[in-house]
């Protein structure tokens, strides 16, 4: 309790030094800009005057399908040139104006008592500053034996007066607009440069859009002159092995629904109990309870993450191509993980007044949940898991695409034949179903709520 | 002299994070029956105080004996034993609004019920009916089916003080019960615990805003500064001097009838 006060010289040292990390994650964020301007203007360079022929093809002249990284391919000695420079206009955008990384982590350039810098301090700084930081760290190492005079941050440059500390803004004065900042320039330098590269590397060409339509025509007419000769009759031709019977439409349609909701209903029944394990309000009482929370949180996030059409290729190769059961495990996987988040955030919103109170009459840890949460967060749980059936539905549509069984598998098998009426008639189910659960589960949802 | 029902021992809590000191060994005895009203600024620790006898916040130093039994020292299992026979009363109710006032009044037993039995929701008839009876004291037996956030403010207090009485409690912590609601609310309330305390003999502390409230139904007054102690003594006497020492020299008492 005492230790504030007790005048302990390595009380500060610290949060100097968490402040000095993220001051060294600020240049390097400028430097990576720095470095991505230059790297996307020697692409440029590349793909619109550079030329390189080999075996008399000539690569690279107006060719945006030469490779982003190929400006990597230096000699040697440019590399050192290329590294000098970027190092010394990162220092130049850091000492004059406030730069992007400085603007991000919180830091600006100050005098001494955060007094104004002027323009010859500051160009001062540019020539002593890539100097004097090789001798940082005995710089350092004084400042952590010795204190620091007042007034001055760490890594303070003496020839300049300057260093670069924690930035707090001037009460009473407006900010700046962002045309007037320099980390505002080169954020909109950033971001349209971005949006240009992606256009170049994506090769996007909008006359394509005009000069196949004769091609799209006859597709677009033959889906939209649906057959429905075989909405409920089988399709004598259409044969999956993972299949016992034949199917029609209507019956891989209803089979589809169903792995949607089987898939839901086993995830949710294990989502739930797992959801209160990855609520931090109710687990971070202490260590054991943080290990299991940050773990539940973890498999939330890796599992999540992993697109359910890739949980369909892992479950095809273990289940059997085709298999619909395939199909449901993955969506199980993917539902464990997404409902399993949705939930822990809905128990981490919950009023803690009702919890307190279950606890102050000699309540359980069960009987917290069961009374003093559970209550608070059934509507929500429904509403949740109805909206997962929704996406499973659609999910499982495609699903087929991969092996995971279900409508797809007629889809792809008549877009493969090339037989766009039947596709139009598998589409056309497709959407009334998918239609028809997204109104009825939005209507329910809206009661609930 | 027997020893005293509750008894404090330099009771110190500080908040790890920004070091507040809300408490500064504060120690002070409270004898079965008394009402006892706290009074203080916003953040002079009277919260803190009453919780930390129930423990929903764990002391940093010092020692709270209730009937003889330092609850600091005590386990977390042996610790619920001893929070079923301390009711509790709280400033925005904190009832489970989409339940029923019946299931949030049956709440109050929790610490009675073995585990299975509360997670099936499974109440025994006398449990019920002993529910029933304590809404009727409230006046609230026609509402035990509604849902407790249709009700209003001071009906759900009402709900909140027929909870803490299914604990059947021999200590009784209030805090600040009286602030959500409007003056008249206020009063119908404050009897309810006044009834408590009288009929059933039930030790009640309660943090009170308001100095006429408190010299209306207390039987004693403590008063916190900065989480220290600096009034201790009968409601009678605290006069003006005592109430600007208290409450700050710009302080102006307001007056609830």
């Amino acid at each position: 309790m005492s230790a504030k006060n007790s005048g302990n010289r390595w009380q500060y040292a610290p949060s100097s030094f968490r402040s000095l990390w993220k001051r060294f994650l600020g240049f390097m964020l400028d430097w990576s800009i720095v470095y991505y301007f230059l790297h996307a203007s020697m692409y440029l360079y590349l793909v619109f005057w550079g030329s390189q022929t080999i075996a008399g093809w000539n690569y690279y002249k107006n060719d945006a399908y030469a490779a982003f990284f190929n400006p990597l391919r230096l000699d040697s000695w440019m590399w050192w040139l290329v590294l000098g420079g970027t190092l010394l206009l990162v220092v130049l955008l850091r000492s004059f104006g406030r730069s992007l990384g400085q603007r991000a982590f919180g830091f600006s350039l100050q005098g001494v008592e955060r007094s104004f810098v002027n323009a010859i301090q500051r160009s001062t700084r540019v020539i002593v500053f890539p100097i004097s930081i090789l001798f940082s760290p005995f710089q350092l190492l004084t400042s952590v034996i010795r204190k620091r005079p007042p007034g001055r941050g760490l890594l303070h440059d003496h020839v300049s007066g300057s260093s670069i500390r924690t930035y707090i803004h001037p009460s009473g004065l407006p900010k700046k607009r962002i045309w007037f900042t320099q980390w505002g320039w080169i954020a909109i330098a950033l971001l349209s440069l971005t949006i240009f590269l992606g256009w170049v590397i994506i090769d996007a060409n909008l006359g394509v859009l005009i000069n196949r339509t004769d091609e799209a025509r006859r597709v677009f007419m033959d889906i939209a002159t649906p057959d429905f000769s075989h909405f409920a009759v089988p399709d004598p031709v259409f044969y999956q092995r993972a299949y016992p019977q034949m199917f029609s439409i209507i019956n891989l349609m209803v089979l589809t629904v169903l792995m949607a909701l089987a898939a839901t209903l086993i995830g949710a029944f294990f989502a739930f109990p797992l959801s209160f394990l990855g609520a931090r309000n109710l687990m971070c009482q202490n260590r054991t309870g943080y290990v299991v929370y940050s773990f539940i949180r973890g498999f939330f996030n890796l599992f999540r993450s992993i697109e359910t059409l890739i949980w369909v290729i892992v479950f095809a190769v273990w289940i059997g191509y085709g298999n619909p059961f395939a199909g449901v495990m993955a969506l199980v996987i993917h539902t464990i993980a997404a409902l399993g988040k949705l939930y822990s955030e809905q128990v981490e919103s919950i009023d803690s007044g009702p919890i307190e109170a279950i606890l102050a009459t000699g309540g359980s840890r069960f009987q917290i949940i069961r009374f003093g949460v559970i209550p608070q967060i059934i509507p929500s749980f429904l509403a949740f898991t109805l909206y997962r059936w929704d996406i499973n539905v659609r999910m499982a549509t495609i699903i087929a695409l991969v092996g995971g069984g279900g409508i797809g598998d007629l889809l792809f098998y008549y877009r493969n034949q090339g037989d766009w009426s039947q596709v139009g008639a598998v589409v056309l189910a497709m959407i009334a179903v998918v239609w028809t659960l997204d109104y009825i589960s939005g209507r329910v949802r809206e009661r609930i709520a | 002299m027997s020893q005293p029902y509750l008894r404090f021992e330099n009771l110190t809590k500080v908040y790890e994070r920004g070091q507040v000191v809300a408490l500064k060994n504060v120690s002070f005895s409270v004898e079965k029956g008394e009402f006892l009203v706290i009074i203080g600024l916003s953040g002079s620790g009277k919260s803190t105080l009453l919780r930390c006898i129930n423990r929903l916040i764990e002391p940093s130093a010092g020692q709270i004996f209730v009937d003889g039994v330092d609850v600091t020292q005590l386990s977390s299992a042996r610790m619920r034993r001893v929070r079923r026979k301390i009711g509790m009363i709280f400033q925005h109710f904190n009832l489970i609004n989409r339940s029923t006032v019946l299931t949030n009044t049956l709440s109050g037993r929790l610490g009675y019920m073995s585990a299975w039995r509360s997670l099936l929701g499974l109440f025994t008839k006398e449990d019920k009916k002993l529910a029933i009876q304590n809404l009727a004291r409230v006046g609230l037996e026609d509402k035990a089916y509604a849902r407790a956030d249709e009700l209003s403010g001071g009906q759900q207090q009402r709900v909140g003080i027929a909870r803490a009485l299914m604990q059947n409690p021999d200590l009784l912590l209030t805090d600040e019960p009286v602030s959500a609601l409007d003056p008249a609310t206020s009063h119908s309330v404050m009897q309810y615990l006044e009834q408590m305390n009288q009929e059933d003999g039930v030790t009640v502390l309660a943090s009170l805003h308001f100095l006429s409230l408190a010299r209306r139904y207390g039987t004693r007054i403590i008063a916190l500064k900065g989480g220290e102690l600096m009034f201790d003594g009968s409601p009678s006497e605290i006069d003006e001097a005592k109430f600007k020492e208290i409450y700050g020299d710009e302080a102006e008492e307001v007056e609830v009838r």
